[in-house]
């Protein structure tokens, strides 16, 4: 007769609860089948039957909480008569037995292939995994790697342990629309184009100053159709930064409109508006322009013909506060996108070795390196920045 | 017994020079360990001093001098044959003293010591080696047992008249008769040779069969009486007298028996070396016949211990003892590593050699529900005609509802050979098909195992189609006529 005992199912389990029993007294088993289910407050298991024979006696209770080692039920091994007249028999001799097996199986055959590779075996052991407790999937129910994955991943955050609740607190939103467009835009960008990131300090006094005299005479001009002139200039002296790489054609395409998208912060997301023909619209064109397409992206009320064809973008973060620098990802098919960082009063040396206050800005300007050299792009934010500097220079150029 | 007061500090010390040990010793060195062994006797241990080197060489020399009835068909005529025990020896002992120096430099070459002496443990973690008049005691971080077994004196063995199973093969002259008590591999292939070499033999058996697989066991028990090898069954040896010759008596079946033979050869029970060790004093778990308890990958109940080999609990075997030595050796170093033997195979080198590798036919009907099985005569292979050795069958056990393969058995020429496939198929849980779509070499042996296989859905080129009607049948009850059928 064999006692089959609870034993040690791992995770430091030294008690469980009898939860029910697939076979009742008089059932013959075969080696391997279920006998009871047990639950410890980690998990559930099934204890399966050591031998084949019949079930004699059922021990412990259903709802029992018993402690490990103690005894469950009891079987008649099939095996037993046969092998008490035969001891000496090769296949009856004892196994090697260390308490790891779930009963005493003296004199006893049993069966306990393990149906696994020697491969799959080691991946189990070198991960810590009990084969034995492993119920295979694979064809004759062998156990495959993939099960062995699997239950490295089922016991992975039960050794983490974090009872009751989650690790991480979640709602999900969805990620489509929107939100999806710019994902994949910006994925696709980063991932095909070489980007590189140039910062620069621009004195913003000058062109403060002039937007404060405009101001006193009731005219508002916003930063940003300063900086979308300025740019204007530069990009038409500068083309390739208005470019557009056609890798398949094996040609770049300078383009000459020059239509500036304008990075938009709405509750939806980023949206980028096209003001077009910048180079050829005058200062309160420009600002009444910017103004509209603005607030047409905030109401979410852009047309298609509004959002397409842009040449070079430009993201103005100022106004939100905060950066003193980013590396922005272009808005392919463009070569270039500048952005305008918040504007700081600060101690500067002037060119008499003087210390003054002036109103500083930086700029973040990202531009295709596949087509774009840095010498060139040093080149073009340094004319840039002469031209915000020094106004009067920025109304020498206006055609 | 001087007691010294120098402790020595070692990393793993192995006990035991035999087969398991040393294989363990390497392996460890291999992976970057400092090892010390200590052998009290000869390297190699039983198994090359005394047990498979000795009996398998003799082994040999029965199979050479069984072939040479078979030269005659081959236009190859010797007309005197002679044998000289002497020359055998000789050659033997020259055999094991350059295996000897063999294991020995390999051990030499990995960076293994080697220390002479009798070990026993002190305490948990300390070895006293005792040496003639010399004594060390050393201190070790890992200790991995391998010290074997020995013999129980009381039975009464004189190496005259009365052997065991492996001073048989000391022994000086031919016996002219043979009587073989027991039915372990070790009795079954000193039966075999003995006939072969010349003696008269008996083979005196407790129980009725042989402990193998059914079909195998009837293939056997017809080549024993083939070659004149008389079966005593159901028998227990009384009594031993000896004088010019030896007088056994026997119960058979309740009934008193006497034979007389020049020689008698049986097995003593081992006994484990578990008492000179010590290992009882530190606390060691033992069986009730005093093997050390030791799990899947060698521990001990102790700490840091490890057993292996014919020590432990289970058979005796020197396959094993060498597969748990590395086991042991590979824990030893941080690998996580096991041992099961479901799929080791079991080997006897008679005339011919048997092979027999998962269950048998009567265990796996005891294990599934539906058992096909499938016996293919190897008279049936191109092969054994042109060698002119016909004997012997090849034996499939399946588990029909999965098609897998989970016992195969042979007797005949090739079976040790073959029995490295079986076990493949076994640890890669082959299924039928798996053994029946691979090619295999003709002419050989190998496609014994095809015909066998294929045999199993009636289909085998070389089997009458009435042998291998039964190998049809699926449901229980037909499965049950052709067992009976079968055996």
């Amino acid at each position: 007769m064999i006692e089959v005992k609870l034993h040690d199912i791992g995770e430091g389990m030294t008690q469980a609860d009898i939860n029910h029993y697939f076979v009742k007294p008089g059932d013959r088993v075969k080696a391997d089948d279920p006998l009871v289910e047990v639950q410890t407050d980690k998990m559930t298991a099934e204890i399966p039957s050591p031998t084949a024979g019949t079930v004699k006696q059922i021990v412990a209770e259903i709802g029992a909480t018993i402690a490990v080692g103690t005894t469950i039920l009891l079987i008649d091994s099939e095996m037993e008569e046969l092998t008490e007249s035969k001891t000496k028999s090769r296949q009856d001799e004892k196994k090697p037995d260390a308490g790891l097996s779930t009963a005493k199986t003296e004199n006893t055959f049993t069966y306990k292939r393990i149906l696994a590779s020697p491969y799959t075996r080691k991946l189990a052991r070198d991960n810590g995994i009990q084969i034995e407790s492993i119920k295979g999937t694979g064809p004759s129910n062998r156990i495959m790697d993939e099960d062995i994955y699997a239950a490295i991943k089922t016991t992975m955050p039960v050794q983490e342990e974090k009872p009751q609740e989650p690790a991480v607190k979640s709602t999900s939103i969805s990620y489509k629309g929107i939100r999806k467009q710019i994902g994949r835009k910006m994925a696709e960008s980063l991932m095909t184009i070489p980007h590189c990131t140039h910062f620069e300090e621009i004195d913003v006094t000058e062109m403060a100053a002039m937007r404060e005299a405009l101001k006193s005479k009731g005219t508002s001009l916003s930063a940003n159709v300063f900086f979308i002139k300025a740019l204007s200039i530069c990009l038409q002296e500068f083309p390739i930064f208005n470019s557009s790489l056609n890798e398949k054609e094996e040609v770049i395409t300078l383009h000459e409109t020059i239509h500036i998208g304008m990075a938009t912060n709405t509750d939806e997301g980023l949206i980028v508006p096209v003001l077009r023909n910048a180079n050829k619209k005058s200062f309160k064109q420009l600002q009444e322009d910017c103004k509209k397409l603005t607030q047409k992206a905030l109401s979410h009320s852009l047309s298609l013909e509004e959002i397409k064809g842009s040449t070079f973008t430009i993201s103005n973060v100022g106004p939100l506060g905060g950066s003193i620098g980013a590396t922005p990802i272009i808005n392919p098919p463009e070569a270039g996108l500048m952005a305008f960082h918040k504007t700081k009063k600060r101690p500067m040396v002037n060119n008499r070795d003087e210390i003054v206050i002036r109103q500083m800005m930086n700029i973040s300007f990202s531009y295709d390196h596949r087509i774009i050299d840095g010498g060139s792009a040093v080149a073009f934010t340094n004319r840039f920045a002469e031209l915000i500097e020094e106004p009067a220079i920025l109304l020498m150029e206006l055609s | 017994m001087v007691v010294g007061e120098i402790i020595e500090e070692r990393e793993v010390i192995i006990i035991g020079g035999g087969p398991g040990g040393y294989n363990a010793a390497i392996r460890a060195a291999q992976l970057g360990k400092q090892v010390t062994l200590i052998e009290k006797k000869g390297l190699g241990g039983v198994c090359l001093n005394e047990g498979c080197i000795p009996s398998k060489f003799f082994a040999e020399a029965a199979k050479k001098r069984m072939e040479i009835d078979h030269f005659k068909q081959f236009g190859i005529k010797i007309d005197q044959v002679s044998f000289d025990l002497t020359v055998l020896h000789k050659e033997l002992n020259e055999t094991i003293s350059a295996l000897q120096k063999g294991i020995k430099k390999l051990l030499l070459d990995n960076g293994v010591e080697i220390v002479q002496g009798t070990a026993f443990f002190m305490t948990e973690n300390r070895i006293g080696v005792e040496n003639g008049h010399t004594f060390s005691v050393y201190r070790f971080q890992r200790a991995v047992i391998a010290a074997g077994c020995k013999k129980n004196r009381k039975t009464k063995v004189d190496h005259k008249r009365i052997f065991d199973f492996e001073s048989i093969y000391s022994i000086q002259e031919i016996p002219s008769s043979l009587l073989v008590a027991g039915s372990s591999y070790l009795a079954l292939e000193a039966a075999s040779t003995f006939q072969q070499l010349g003696s008269d033999v008996t083979l005196i058996i407790e129980g009725t069969d042989l402990g193998l697989d059914g079909s195998i066991e009837k293939e056997l028990k017809r080549l024993l009486k083939k070659r004149k090898i008389k079966l005593i069954t159901n028998a227990r040896i009384k009594e031993i007298h000896t004088a010019q010759s030896a007088v056994i008596y026997y119960t058979k079946s309740g009934e008193d028996k006497s034979i007389e033979v020049s020689h008698l050869v049986y097995g003593p029970a081992l006994i484990p070396a578990t008492a000179e060790l010590g290992v009882e004093r530190i606390g060691m778990k033992l069986d009730q016949n005093g093997f050390i308890n030791i799990d899947q990958t060698g521990k001990t109940s102790v700490k840091d211990i490890y057993a292996i080999g014919d020590i432990t609990c289970g058979i005796k075997n020197a396959s094993k003892a060498i597969k748990q030595g590395k086991v042991a050796a590979e824990m030893i170093s941080g690998i996580a590593s096991e041992y099961d033997e479901s799929n080791l195979p079991s080997i006897i080198h008679t005339i011919p050699p048997i092979s027999s590798v998962g269950l048998t036919e009567e265990q796996a009907r005891q294990t599934f529900e539906r058992v096909k099985s499938s016996t293919f005569p190897l008279s049936g292979l191109g092969v054994s005609a042109m060698s002119s050795q016909k004997e012997g069958i090849i034996k499939l056990v399946i588990d029909a509802d999965q098609e897998l393969i989970v016992g195969v058995h042979m007797i005949g020429q090739g079976a040790v050979e073959l029995s490295s496939a079986a076990v493949l198929a076994l640890e890669m849980i082959a299924r039928t098909e798996d053994l029946t779509f691979m090619h295999y070499p003709h002419p050989s042996i190998n496609e014994g195992l095809l015909e066998g296989f294929e045999a199993l859905a009636g289909k085998a080129i070389h089997l009458a189609a009435n042998k291998q009607q039964h190998n049809k049948t699926e449901s229980p009850s037909q499965l049950q006529q052709h067992e009976q059928y079968n055996l």
